[in-house]
């Protein structure tokens, strides 16, 4: 599976929406939920999911999923 | 239960779903039943302890309503009498306060008196706000103590020097401890982040981020403790403690290796660490914790450790009921239970052997079962991390109450000399009487009406501040009963609260400690009952019995004091409750062997 596939699943998860479909180009403005709260949700399951940490630079200069997926790929290599 | 057995993730999306239900059934408009109202106020964000609390609590079966206060907006909700917060009337205040709350800081080398000053200014400001919150509303408040961060200034200096900050704050949450009014708890939060080490606790990008007060890794370890608190305000405690014998109180099997062939010599590591189990468990019963024993073994091989070996810290005298027999566990649990008079959900069972726990946990799902490590050097802390006896008070009562249990055992041998219930009672020379509640007896008198299940007639539950203002409301008469025999002094041990209602006097509370039943207690209760009543210039007396699980045993007590059952569906508090009258000139005339005493 993708990390991209992988953090599908995740927010089908959080977002509790089996039809949910992302991109790298998807971004808090395209989901109704997506909002502070639950964005720190995000972050703590996707780093606990990946076994990875992220640091306070990375996670404030999220943009859109796109992001998160290279940071991921930076850490597992 | 220990930190890691926690998947705070996990529990983190649960909550958020739960969370998110919530929210759902609020727009629906939904009707439940006795929520427990619970205000929040946080110097951090306080989001996620709130829905992780909800969530717990919801899984213990207690449902809430919360207020959750703005960001940092402490004083803001305290100062303001006619803020959102005070019109929530709250049963429990919990408040988070953080480090960084305190500005005032000392200088170095800074006189004694000055930074005793600085530390004063915030206690009283914490006094303070304690006072306005018990003016507004009664509630219980729920105080967390300041975590000490892990970044100082002085490195090995911070704890030489009285201006350093670590110093400052370590006298600045003794001094909580020591000024908090009676309906404050202290939540030692500092103690909890030193469990799980503070480097772990402390998020900082967390904090800069979303001004998390310590990492979401621990939410639900923390959120725990006030969980297992606000349980204990409800009266959902546990004070039974019973135990295992073989490889759980010390090493190997008695009936195989004898009484001095067990584990147990402090000499040697594995019996040292016996040994410290059976400290850490006396330290238990001389808090109040009773203590019962329930091992598969034959009774006399089972007692001669405890007789015979002089390495047992345990004693049979600290053992309140002990059951050693070939019978299964968990009918031995219900005899216990029975022998001491206690609810089975006020029992915390440990056992070395999994399928012993098994079977216990499958059968009495409401015991509370401690997983024993493998290792019996982290004994201790399994027992210590169940938070089995989180109480919200002790009282001296408790203390004493171990005693009554095993001198209870002396009373039943004696009872089996008499053929005739009313020369026993006689002979047991009680001594007591109904007393008006003063201030000396508050405390007692609330604990009794917050644990009390099974001789309880409407199982209301009050708050110090609620019994301090029906005390100074002349509607209200608010009886205590103490009681002494030949064999022990039980203390305050029922509670009544009567109110006068028109020409009605309606007995709102009634309840009794299950440790002196069928004393005909309840006829002297009734007795006064009915003279206040008449000093009320009432016509009638109203009972009311509302049934739960656990209150079967007073559904007659109405009856058999000499009450009318009428058939009414007005002021009945539930669909299954029963109302009682007794006219107060009616001839009716209770006898019981109790010599009053002032």
């Amino acid at each position: 599976m993708s990390i991209l596939e992988e953090l599908q699943d995740i927010f089908r998860d959080i977002f509790d929406d089996e039809e949910l479909v992302i991109s790298e180009e998807t971004s808090a403005a395209d989901i109704d939920d997506w909002d502070s709260l639950v964005n720190i949700q995000l972050m703590v399951t996707i780093c606990k999911h990946f076994d990875v940490r992220m640091t306070t630079q990375e996670i404030s200069g999220f943009e859109n999923v796109g992001d998160i997926v290279d940071c991921i790929k930076g850490k597992i290599g | 239960m220990l930190n890691d057995t926690y998947d705070a993730t996990l529990i983190l999306n649960e909550a958020m779903k739960y969370a998110r239900k919530l929210k759902k059934q609020k727009t629906e408009e939904s009707v439940e039943p006795e929520k427990t109202k619970i205000a929040i106020l946080g110097s951090y964000s306080i989001q996620f302890f709130r829905i992780i609390l909800q969530y717990m609590l919801h899984k213990e079966g207690i449902v809430t309503d919360v207020y959750e206060g703005d960001y940092n907006g402490i004083d803001m909700a305290l100062l303001d009498p006619e803020s959102e917060f005070y019109k929530f009337q709250a049963d429990v205040v919990i408040i988070l306060p953080y480090h960084e709350d305190v500005k005032t800081l000392p200088n170095p080398f800074e006189q004694t008196e000055s930074i005793d000053k600085k530390i004063d200014s915030v206690i009283s400001h914490y006094a303070d706000s304690w006072k306005r919150i018990n003016d507004r509303m009664n509630c219980h408040i729920l105080q967390a103590n300041f975590v000490i961060p892990n970044l100082t200034s002085l490195g090995i200096l911070e704890s030489n020097y009285e201006f350093s900050y670590t110093h400052f704050l370590k006298k600045i949450n003794l001094l909580l401890e020591e000024k908090r009014a009676s309906n404050v708890t202290i939540i030692d939060m500092d103690q909890m982040a030193s469990r799980v080490g503070k480097n772990n606790w402390f998020d900082h990008s967390a904090y800069f981020m979303n001004k998390a007060g310590f990492s979401m890794d621990h939410m639900p370890y923390a959120v725990k403790t006030f969980v297992d608190a606000i349980k204990a305000l409800r009266g959902k405690i546990r004070k039974c403690l019973v135990l295992d014998l073989d490889n759980t109180l010390w090493g190997g099997v008695v009936a195989e290796c004898n009484y001095d062939g067990i584990l147990l010599d402090p000499n040697q590591a594995e019996g040292e660490a016996y040994r410290a189990f059976q400290q850490y468990i006396l330290n238990l019963r001389k808090r109040g914790v009773i203590l019962a024993v329930c091992s598969k073994n034959d009774e006399p091989v089972a007692k001669e450790p405890f007789e015979k070996n002089e390495n047992m810290i345990l004693h049979l005298s600290d053992i309140s009921c002990f059951t050693a027999n070939w019978n299964d566990k968990v009918s031995n649990i219900k005899l216990i239970a029975r022998e001491l008079n206690i609810g089975t959900d006020s029992m915390v069972f440990v056992d070395d052997n999994p399928a012993e726990r098994e079977i216990v946990r499958q059968f009495m799902p409401e015991v509370l079962v401690v997983d024993l490590p493998e290792d019996v050097a982290y004994y201790r802390t399994a027992l210590e991390e169940a938070g089995a006896f989180d109480w919200i008070q002790i009282t001296k009562d408790d203390i004493s109450r171990t005693e009554y249990y095993v001198e209870g055992k002396k009373r039943e041998d004696f009872l089996m000399s008499f053929s005739d219930y009313d020369d026993y009672l006689q002979a047991l020379e009680m001594e007591g009487n109904v007393y008006d509640l003063d201030e000396s007896n508050i405390p007692r008198f609330v604990q009794l009406i917050n644990k009390s299940n099974q001789f309880n007639l409407r199982t209301r539950r009050y708050n110090e501040a609620e019994i301090r203002s029906m005390i100074s409301d002349d509607q209200y008469a608010l009886l205590f009963v103490k009681i002494k025999d030949r064999f022990s002094d039980y203390g305050l041990i029922s509670c009544v609260i009567l109110k006068k209602v028109g020409m009605d006097c309606f007995i709102d509370t009634w309840l009794m400690s299950c440790r002196v039943l069928k004393r005909k207690i309840e006829n002297m209760v009734c007795e006064r009952i009915r003279a206040v009543a008449n000093e009320w210039q009432c016509t009638s007396i109203i009972g009311e019995y509302i049934p739960t699980a656990k209150n079967g045993m007073v559904s007659k007590l109405y009856e058999e004091l000499g009450f009318e059952s009428v058939d009414t569906h007005i002021c009945k508090t539930s669909e299954e409750s029963r109302i009682y009258v007794l006219k107060t000139d009616s001839d009716n005339k209770l006898n019981y062997y109790i010599k009053h005493v002032d």
